[in-house]
């Protein structure tokens, strides 16, 4: 009797619990949908759950046409929207090559830089990347590579080789040696292994990585803030958006493009819960 | 009487504790000081080794003697073509590129033109991308707007005569940098092209066949095939983050603060004065700097606990035996971390603005003064306020910003520990529990000894990096509060005024907005030492945790 008691009461209580926790998550995420599709003029008249009766696309009408007194010719978010785009494509190509081939040289390899260069990598991660900007700044200025968003792609690379290094060194070396051993014996050079063998055994760290390198530049304010003054990406923009001065402050337009912006990167994230637990070998963590 | 046992104990832990740091950090001195002693003894070894090889082989000593006055001559006595043309291009390219980018054709018709003794500066005048770039970077400019130069007068921007326009300090400096770096790997080459040249003669006259071009190729193909792969990337991190990480460390030996403007004033090196600053010479910033320093350590150390419990706390409820459709709850409840972070924080930054969300939802409830009465209870809140609350901008009370701020990022962040510790929790053999129902262990015995330890085993290293995520988490301040509130300007020493941090700024949000966002009190040369203390905490913090972590040194 007490035994059952006490199991009703857990039961109570967890659900509750459960509940309230599930409203406080979703409360943040109704708002900003109930802003996306409000013809409001200002957040604070945009209830918390969304009013169907008073649907409306006019703010994404409005942002997706929207331009800047700069007069550019394509509409700035999309315009900001492809260059993003455009290097979040170039990253995950650039950085899934070099993070491999780094990977591959130091799992598999003697050689005298090892440590050093291990060591290295590790610590300028831990530098406050963005203390690096002014000297950025004076190199894109003395090569002509401001406004670009190639060599921004680059810094990006650059930044994300460390970390991924980490990652695929975690998994290459429970690749067992003795496969690339039974093919060196068979003639193949060093290449071949890696192409023929690690690359294929690796493809899960590939994907995983990948998307991260592909998600990285999205949402990433500071380095294009400096680098790109004139050339938009969409953190620039929602970030101008919402921030009162200067103009233009639109935060409905902000909603809009934010809920715009989210839902493909959540879709993938939670698809990618299932690669969570490789946080545990390399500390991966979400920012 | 009884309390002396207890302290001795307390000093035994705090002493062993002391002893554990000191021993971990002695073996990373020790390593640092093997370096450097290395280093002195590679030199050494190195100008021993020539003069060694000038007495017993003097023939071919000046093999390498040919190369070392024409890079690549040596290999081309050797008949070495294929090494000899290409390291003779290199030399060949960096003369033409030293000559191209200088001015030195016009130099003898000027130095007629104005007298020589007026001509005090050659390379800034006259020099090329790398007699200039040494020039700039150990001088950081000579001449100003405005300055008196061969009987002119130096401007801003003259492009008839290049030596008119007056010095960007910051410039030269970032060029310096660069140079160096790309002389250094000229200077390597040039090393490699003697020691090769010096070799090779050597096998020749031991009646050595020459290797040829591709049995060359094939034999460095092989042998150096991981440096080769590493190359591009290394090339990639040298110019983005080791160069601007060198530069931003440099700029901390400098003056470069709001008193510079540049081209009108010079950057000059400045040797350790700043730093002196930091740690005591002026106490304001001594006495924010451990403010911040303060709060930038509580922020981290309670964001990754906040975070870490009630994850685990959810896992546990959900991974329960009363809860029934685990996967639709926990798919709900990762929404919060499936959304990019920047967005989470911007729009909590509405949420809370004054007249935002959370003051709209309380009034219409009416309960903004219960509310209220609360927070001025929990000391969150100045008593006798009055109207909607100040969620970030209340200048008297900065707990509540720093509240909100480790709400919302628990919020975003609970959810990542939640589905860490369900699979933690999965992986724990069920053996475990069976045991102990038949020992007769409560719930929360096994909680305490089976769960408990397992899971945080399993975390560990996840808890230390979060930390030191927290540490430098910039977004998590700059777009929540943008570190307000700020503080009362009379609150604020006359030598900080427009780079005070706000009262919710850690270390590195201040780093960013002194530097970046201060307007005409830009300052350069504070920030980059901060960054320096920041770069050694959070390095020091790794390197000792990493020294616990063996696997990370074991070779592969």
């Amino acid at each position: 009797m007490k035994y059952k008691v006490q199991r009703v009461l857990a039961t109570i209580f967890s659900y509750t619990w459960l509940t309230a926790s599930v409203l406080i998550a979703l409360a943040p995420v109704s708002w900003m949908i109930s802003a996306a599709f409000s013809d409001a003029r200002r957040l604070q008249d945009v209830p918390v759950i969304p009013n169907l009766a008073e649907f409306s696309l006019n703010n994404y009408r409005e942002v997706f046409t929207y331009r800047s007194s700069s007069g550019a010719a394509l509409p700035d978010f999309v315009d900001s929207f492809l260059t993003t785009l455009f290097i979040a494509t170039l990253s995950t190509i650039l950085v899934v090559i070099f993070s491999s081939l780094v990977g591959f040289a130091v799992t598999r390899f003697r050689f005298r830089a090892k440590k050093p260069a291990l060591l290295l990598m590790l610590g300028l991660q831990m530098f406050p990347s963005f203390m690096g900007m002014i000297a950025i700044f004076i190199i894109f200025r003395v090569f002509g590579w401001l406004n670009n968003p190639f060599y921004l792609t680059l810094i990006y690379v650059a930044g994300a080789i460390p970390f991924n290094t980490f990652i695929v060194r975690g998994f290459m070396r429970n690749v067992p040696r003795s496969l690339d051993e039974a093919a060196m014996i068979d003639g193949a050079t060093n290449l071949q292994v890696m192409i023929k063998i690690i690359v294929p055994l690796a493809a899960p760290i590939m994907g995983f990585i990948a998307v991260n390198a592909f998600m990285g530049p999205w949402l990433d304010y500071i380095l294009p803030s400096i680098v790109m003054p004139n050339n938009e990406t969409v953190a620039m923009w929602l970030f101008r958006m919402q921030e009162p001065t200067p103009a233009p402050f639109e935060p409905m337009l902000f909603m809009a493009g934010a809920l715009f912006l989210a839902i493909p990167i959540m879709i993938v994230q939670i698809y990618m819960q299932k690669y969570i637990t490789y946080g545990l070998t390399a500390g991966a963590e979400k920012g | 009487m009884n309390e002396t046992p207890l302290i001795g104990r307390l000093l035994n832990a705090l002493k062993r504790f002391g002893m554990g740091i000191v021993n971990k950090f002695k073996g990373f001195f020790v390593a640092l000081a093997m370096f450097f002693v290395g280093i002195v003894r590679a030199i050494r070894n190195f100008f021993q080794s020539i003069v060694s090889a000038a007495k017993e082989n003097p023939k071919s000593f000046k093999k390498g003697l040919s190369s070392f006055f024409l890079m690549g001559l040596g290999q081309l006595r050797n008949k070495q073509w294929y090494k000899g043309v290409p390291l003779l291009a290199v030399f060949v390219i960096v003369l033409l590129v030293e000559f191209i980018s200088g001015d030195y054709i016009y130099a003898p018709g000027e130095l007629q033109n104005y007298p020589p003794e007026d001509t005090l500066y050659f390379f800034r005048d006259y020099g090329g991308l790398f007699t200039r770039g040494v020039w700039g970077f150990l001088s950081l400019g000579a001449l100003t707007i405005g300055m008196q130069y061969r009987g002119e007068m130096i401007v801003n921007e003259d492009f008839a005569y290049n030596w008119l326009q007056a010095d960007n300090s910051r410039t030269l400096m970032g060029e310096g940098v660069i140079i160096f770096v790309i002389v250094a790997v000229i200077i390597g080459l040039w090393i490699f092209s003697i020691r090769d040249a010096y070799k090779t003669d050597l096998k020749i006259r031991a009646g050595m066949e020459v290797e040829r071009a591709k049995d060359w190729l094939r034999r460095v193909w092989d042998d150096y095939f991981a440096y080769i792969i590493i190359l591009p990337a290394l090339f990639l991190i040298t110019l983005f983050i080791l160069i601007p990480f060198v530069f931003s460390f440099m700029v901390g030996f400098t003056n470069y603060d709001s008193a510079i403007t540049l081209r009108a004033d010079l950057i000059q090196w400045h040797g350790l004065t700043t730093f002196r600053d930091v740690f005591g010479a002026d106490p304001a910033f001594r006495d924010f700097f451990i403010v911040v320093l303060g709060w930038t350590t509580i922020y981290a150390i309670l964001s990754s606990i906040t975070v870490y419990v009630l994850g685990l706390i959810q896992a546990l409820i959900i991974e329960s035996r009363y809860v029934k459709a685990k996967k639709v709850w926990r798919l709900i409840l990762i929404l919060p971390w499936a959304i990019p972070g920047m967005i989470s924080l911007l729009v909590f930054s509405n949420v809370f603005g004054t007249d935002g969300l959370a003051n709209r939802l309380l009034s219409d409830w009416g309960m903004v003064e219960g509310v209220r009465t609360f927070f001025e209870m929990v000391g969150l809140l100045e008593p006798g306020g009055s109207g909607s609350i100040q969620w970030f901008t209340n200048p008297n009370n900065p707990n509540m910003a720093r509240f909100i701020i480790l709400i919302v990022n628990l919020w975003m962040g609970y959810p990542y520990f939640m589905l860490l510790i369900t699979g933690v929790l999965s992986t724990i053999p069920q053996s475990l529990y069976e045991a102990a129902d038949i020992d007769g262990g409560s719930a929360s015995q096994k909680f305490r000894y089976i769960t408990l330890p397992f899971v945080i085993r399993a975390t560990a290293p996840v808890i230390i990096t979060t930390f030191t995520f927290n540490f430098n988490n910039f977004g998590a301040i700059y777009f929540l509060t943008g570190g307000g509130p700020r503080y009362r300007t009379a609150d604020v020493p006359q030598s900080l005024r427009g780079i005070e941090p706000g009262q919710t700024d850690i270390l590195i949000s201040w780093i960013y907005s002194m530097a970046f966002e201060s307007g005409d009190h830009d300052t350069y040369n504070l920030a980059a030492v901060y960054s320096i203390l920041v770069f050694i905490i959070v390095a020091g913090f790794s390197i000792y945790y990493l020294s616990k972590l063996k696997s990370f040194w074991e070779e592969d």
